[in-house]
């Protein structure tokens, strides 16, 4: 008989070290990831991490189990594919600022109103940090760091909470790198949500924005219980100060594909596969 | 019978050594990339003995059940376990003085914890053990404190030698 052993959260690391820069708030990402893994005692060999590419991107490597590092932005797209034609596993992409609402941006907003059954987890640190420090999608207007933007973006940032509401995302959710542990157990619950659960984490980068390290005397706690009505939640995330940790809003919704679709006949992925062969 | 007190106690006390211990283990790597060795040196050192203390903590509890709790279900006075050090702390070109001033930081932080612990249990041997770990605490402490005295200078946080963050354009 095999016995079964309940897993540590160090058991679902790879074993490959990480490379980012110390500080960076992805290896708290990273941390809950396993964390959460190990509390819901998920299989390994049924879990897929897909990424598309930025430092945060470099996560699946780190995770001991099936990985996909994809292209810059589709992320996604690839991990939404998998997911319908292997409904059994759990499927989780991730990427940072500039991956999913600049060059991934068509495929969040999609992916928010397809609602398929998987987690998104945004490691946001406000900049392209791989790239050496030039403004992304969620760069404050008026960051000067960048001789790209001497005088600031200029340009008001996108707030991702808002944006996955109004593409119709059914389950957000924000965390922070200085709590791992709240992060963990976000991670939990977006994993066992039944659709298409988007995390937004204010993911520090050290190097680049070292006034990030603010952040740790702003952020604060979600008290209240997350918000069903979408009319509410647009309110929440039009006026609030974005350092709100917590679940914010969670709604359950048919996920796609709808129940009644055709299920990919056996052999045809083969099929299909077959066809990409050199 | 299981004193519940005791094991919930020892719970923690295996968490807070674990975590502070895979930081450290994770810490030296980065900075080992960075080419940081002297502070990377330094936290290596801290993971092993941090490893010693989570031995220590295992083989009191080894005839014990202890809870298993979820990462987000252990009660801690802050975010995270009191020795583990916050990743936001860190910077590549951080000198050694000031790795050693978190790691005190830590040590203190673990020590309080205990002493916490020691103070307001209602369990006599909680409150015993929680004691003897807040003592071992605060002798960690008092090395560090050599340490960082023992340093030849009183040098800036930041390491003036290495390189500002590349920003080529």
């Amino acid at each position: 008989m095999i016995e079964s052993v309940r897993l540590k959260a160090k058991d679902y690391k790879s074993g490959v070290k990480p490379i980012w820069c110390p500080g960076c708030g992805h290896f708290s990402v990273f941390n809950a990831i396993t964390k959460a893994m190990a509390a819901l005692a998920i299989s390994k060999d049924d879990t897929v991490m897909v990424s598309g590419i930025g430092c945060s991107s470099r996560l699946p490597a780190y995770v001991d189990s099936y990985g996909f590092h994809g292209v810059h932005g589709r992320g996604l797209a690839i991990a939404q594919g998998l997911k319908v034609a292997r409904p059994d596993l759990t499927v989780l992409a991730m990427g940072g600022d500039g991956d999913g609402f600049s060059i991934g941006g068509n495929h969040f907003i999609h992916a928010c109103r397809r609602n398929v059954n998987m987690t998104y987890i945004a490691m946001d640190n406000e900049v392209y940090g791989m790239t050496k420090g030039q403004a992304s999608p969620t760069t404050p207007i008026d960051w000067d760091h960048s001789k790209l933007t001497p005088h600031g973006p200029g340009v008001r940032p996108f707030k991702p909470a808002a944006l996955a509401l109004a593409a119709g995302a059914p389950w957000i959710a924000r965390a922070y790198s200085g709590n791992p542990n709240q992060m963990a157990k976000l991670i939990a619950a977006a994993i066992e949500f039944p659709g298409f659960s988007f995390l937004h984490v204010m993911s520090q980068c050290i190097t680049f924005c070292p006034e990030q390290t603010d952040w740790k005397s702003i952020v604060h706690e979600r008290e209240e219980p997350a918000l069903e009505d979408a009319d509410e939640a647009a309110r929440l995330f039009l006026h609030e100060d974005g350092f709100q940790t917590g679940l914010l809003y969670g709604e359950q919704r048919a996920t796609w594909p709808p129940a009644g679709a055709a299920a990919i006949e056996d052999g045809a992925l083969g099929q299909l596969a077959s066809g990409f062969r050199v | 019978m299981t004193n519940t007190a005791l094991a919930t106690f020892l719970a923690h006390s295996v968490e807070l050594e674990a975590e502070a211990r895979e930081r450290y283990e994770e810490l030296a790597d980065a900075m080992s990339a960075h080419h940081n060795e002297a502070v990377s040196q330094f936290f290596q050192r801290m993971a092993r003995e941090a490893e010693q203390h989570l031995a220590e903590v295992a083989d009191l509890a080894k005839d014990m059940e202890l809870p298993q709790l979820k990462a987000w279900e252990f009660n801690w006075p802050e975010a995270e376990p009191p020795e583990t050090t916050s990743y936001e702390a860190m910077h590549y070109r951080m000198s050694l003085r000031q790795a050693i001033s978190l790691a005190l930081e830590n040590e203190r932080a673990a020590e309080r914890f205990y002493r916490g612990m020691a103070g307001s249990s209602d369990d006599t041997d909680t409150a015993r053990i929680a004691g003897q770990f807040a003592d071992e605490e605060l002798a960690h402490a008092a090395q560090l404190q050599r340490l960082l005295e023992e340093l030849p200078e009183n040098g800036a946080n930041l390491r003036e030698e290495d390189d500002e963050p590349h920003m080529p354009e």
